[in-house]
C-alpha cells in the first residue's frame, strides 16, 4: 500500500506512521558534545534517535541528557565518550502500519517513558524516523473525539426518525386540544418514553409510554410499542384501554418470547431471554358525557378539579405490560371518572417522580409534583409546562438526569 | 461460601454479601445501562446460598436513593429468592433505609413489603 494513500491521523483506522517525525540522529560513533550541540541549536527538539547502519539502538531525550551531563565533571568525563552512555537503550520500535490504539497499548505496556522518549518507527524493519509521546496523546484524543461525533451523528439522526413516529400524535394533539402541553425529553437525545394521541369526533385517546430502558436500546423498545399499539388498534376499540393494554401484553410477551417456561410450554433458557416491556397510562376522554376512562400500568394520572384544592392522584394497576412476570392473561382494569369543565389532566412518566435532587439528594417524588401542579394550576398550560419543569429542573441542580422525562397536561374545555 | 463484595459506582450500588455473617447490604444508586449484567453474578451467588440456609436468620440492610426500571426487576426477583427463604423456614429481616421525606423510595418498599409477606420488613428513616 503506498504510503500516502493511508488514512490520516485522528481517523479511526490511522496509524502510527501518520505520527512520524524525522528529527536529526546521531550514530554511536558520535560523542555527547555533539549531542549537546543538537539540543542547543534546536532548543525545541526533544528527543534524539541513535541510529546504527539504518537501525535504531535508542533514544536521548533532552531533559535526562541535559540533567545528566550538567552534573559535576559529568562534562569532562562523558564529553567524548560515545553518545550511548545516557541513551534510553531499549526504546518501544514499532511498524509503520501499527495502528494507534494497538500502538496505545504498546506503550502503555513499556511503561511511562515512552511519554517523554517518544518511540521509533520502522518501515520494513529499518529506521524511518520517531513519534513523540504528546502526538500520540493528541491521536488518541483525535481519534475519541471524532468516534464521539460519529456516533452522536448517527444518534441525532435516530432521534429524526422516532420524532417522525411523533408527528401524527402532535398534529391530532393540535387539533383536538385548545390548552395543553406535552414534554418528551429524552435523557440521551433518543429515549424510551413515548407517547400517542388520536383525535376523533366523540373525544380524544391519549398514552403516555415509558418503555424498558432508555437510549438508543429504549428508543428501538418505542418502536416496537408504537407498531404494536397500531396493530393492536385495528382490532381493538380505543375507548377501552384497558383492552388495549392486556392486547398489546399479550402482542409482546409472545413476539418477544417473554414468557414463562409454563406459558412457553417448554424448558427454555429463561437467562438468554429479554425481558422488556413497559409502563404507561391509557387514557379516552368522552366528550359527551365528559368522562375519562383510563387504564395504567404503574402510571399515575393526576387531576386538578377547576377551583379545586387539591391535586388527585389516579393510580392504575402495578404491573408492567409485556414482562416476563407480567401473566399472559393479566387483566388491567378500567377507571372511569367524570372531570368538569375546565378540569386539570397530568400523565407524567417516572422520569420527573423519581430524579434525585434537593438539598437531601432525594427523588422530586408525586408530592413535589402536585405542589407544583396545585400552585400553578390556575395558569395557562404554557405557562405552567415552563413553571413545572424549571421547578424540575431546579430540583436536579448538579445531579445527572437519571431517566427520560414525559409530561402531559390538559385543560379540559 | 465466599463473601461478596463490589465496590460503589456513580451507577452501581455497594454489594457488600457477608454470607458468612448473614448480613448482606445493597447501598448507593443503580442505574447501570444493562442490569443483568451487573446484576447476573450477584443472584448467582444468592442462588448458591439460599438452598444451604436452614432456619437461619439473614439481614438484608437495602439503602437505594435511586434504581431504574431494569434494576427495578432484578431487585423484585431478589426479594423474591428471599421471601422463597423465609417461606422454607429461614427468617429474612429487611432493613429499608430511606431518607426521611423520600416518599418515593418509601413507597417501593413497602410495594415489596406488600408482595413479599413471608419478609420481616422494617422502614428505617434517616434524617437527611
Amino acid at each position: 500500500m503506498p504510503l500516502d494513500s493511508i488514512p490520516r491521523a485522528g481517523q479511526a483506522n490511522s496509524v502510527a506512521g501518520h505520527l512520524l517525525q524525522t528529527p536529526p540522529t546521531v550514530a554511536p560513533t558520535d560523542n555527547n558534545y555533539q549531542v549537546m550541540d543538537l539540543f542547543s541549536q534546536d532548543t525545541l527538539l526533544a528527543n534524539i534517535p541513535v541510529v546504527e547502519q539504518g537501525r535504531a539502538v535508542g533514544i536521548i531525550n533532552r531533559n535526562t541528557f541535559m540533567s545528566t551531563i550538567a552534573r559535576p565533571f559529568h562534562r569532562e568525563i562523558f564529553g567524548r565518550k560515545s553518545c550511548t552512555a545516557f541513551m534510553n537503550a531499549s526504546p518501544l520500535i514499532v511498524d509503520y502500519l501499527t495502528p494507534i490504539t494497538e500502538l496505545s497499548f504498546l506503550a502503555l505496556g513499556a511503561g511511562e517513558k515512552v511519554l517523554s522518549d517518544g518511540f521509533i518507527i520502522n518501515v520494513d524493519n529499518s529506521y524511518a524516523g520517531m513519534g513523540q509521546g504528546v502526538s500520540l496523546m493528541q491521536a488518541l484524543a483525535d481519534q475519541q473525539a471524532e468516534k464521539h461525533r460519529q456516533m452522536m451523528e448517527s444518534i441525532n439522526y435516530a432521534s429524526v426518525i422516532q420524532q417522525s413516529f411523533l408527528q401524527s400524535s402532535r398534529r391530532d394533539m393540535a387539533a383536538a386540544l385548545e390548552d395543553y402541553f406535552m414534554v418528551w425529553s429524552p435523557r440521551d437525545i433518543v429515549g424510551g418514553d413515548y407517547y400517542y394521541f388520536v383525535k376523533r369526533d366523540d373525544g380524544f385517546f391519549v398514552a403516555v409510554i415509558d418503555c424498558t430502558g432508555h437510549g438508543v436500546p429504549g428508543a428501538f423498545m418505542t418502536l416496537i410499542m408504537a407498531s404494536t399499539l397500531k396493530q393492536v388498534l385495528t382490532t381493538h376499540d380505543l375507548r377501552n384501554p384497558a383492552e388495549l393494554l392486556c392486547a398489546i401484553n399479550r402482542q409482546v410477551k409472545q413476539s418477544l418470547g417473554q414468557l414463562t417456561p409454563e406459558e412457553a410450554g417448554i424448558d427454555d433458557h429463561p437467562e438468554l431471554n429479554s425481558d422488556d416491556g413497559m409502563d404507561g397510562a391509557f387514557c379516552w376522554f368522552d366528550k359527551a358525557s365528559r368522562t375519562l376512562t383510563y387504564a395504567s400500568a404503574k402510571t399515575p394520572l393526576f387531576v386538578l378539579p377547576p377551583e379545586g384544592e387539591e391535586v388527585h392522584t389516579l393510580e392504575g394497576n402495578k404491573k408492567g405490560v409485556g414482562y416476563v412476570g407480567t401473566p399472559l392473561d393479566y387483566e388491567w382494569k378500567n377507571h372511569a371518572v367524570k372531570l368538569a369543565a375546565g378540569s386539570r389532566l397530568y400523565i407524567s412518566t417516572d422520569g420527573i417522580i423519581d430524579q434525585i435532587g434537593g438539598p437531601k439528594r432525594i427523588c422530586f417524588g408525586k408530592k413535589h409534583l402536585k405542589e407544583q401542579i396545585l400552585k400553578h394550576g390556575h395558569k395557562r398550560m404554557e405557562q405552567q409546562q415552563k413553571h413545572i419543569i424549571d421547578a424540575f429542573l431546579r430540583w436536579q441542580g448538579d445531579n445527572s438526569r437519571r431517566d427520560d422525562v414525559s409530561l402531559f397536561g390538559v385543560c379540559l374545555d | 461460601m465466599q463473601n461478596l463484595y463490589i465496590a460503589a459506582t456513580s451507577s452501581t450500588p455497594e454489594v457488600d454479601f457477608r454470607f458468612d455473617s448473614h448480613q448482606l447490604s445493597l447501598r448507593g444508586e443503580s442505574y447501570p445501562e444493562n442490569a443483568h449484567a451487573f446484576f447476573g453474578p450477584i443472584m448467582d451467588a444468592v442462588q448458591a446460598y439460599l438452598p444451604k440456609l436452614h432456619a437461619t436468620t439473614v439481614t438484608l440492610d437495602i439503602q437505594l436513593a435511586y434504581f431504574n426500571s431494569s434494576s427495578t426487576k432484578v431487585l423484585l426477583e431478589l426479594f423474591g429468592l428471599f421471601n422463597k427463604a423465609a417461606v422454607a423456614g429461614n427468617y429474612v429481616h429487611l432493613n429499608w433505609h430511606y431518607i426521611e421525606d423520600d416518599e418515593t423510595i418509601l413507597e417501593f418498599g413497602e410495594e415489596v413489603a406488600d408482595d413479599y409477606t413471608a419478609l420481616d420488613f422494617h422502614p428505617c428513616a434517616m434524617v437527611g
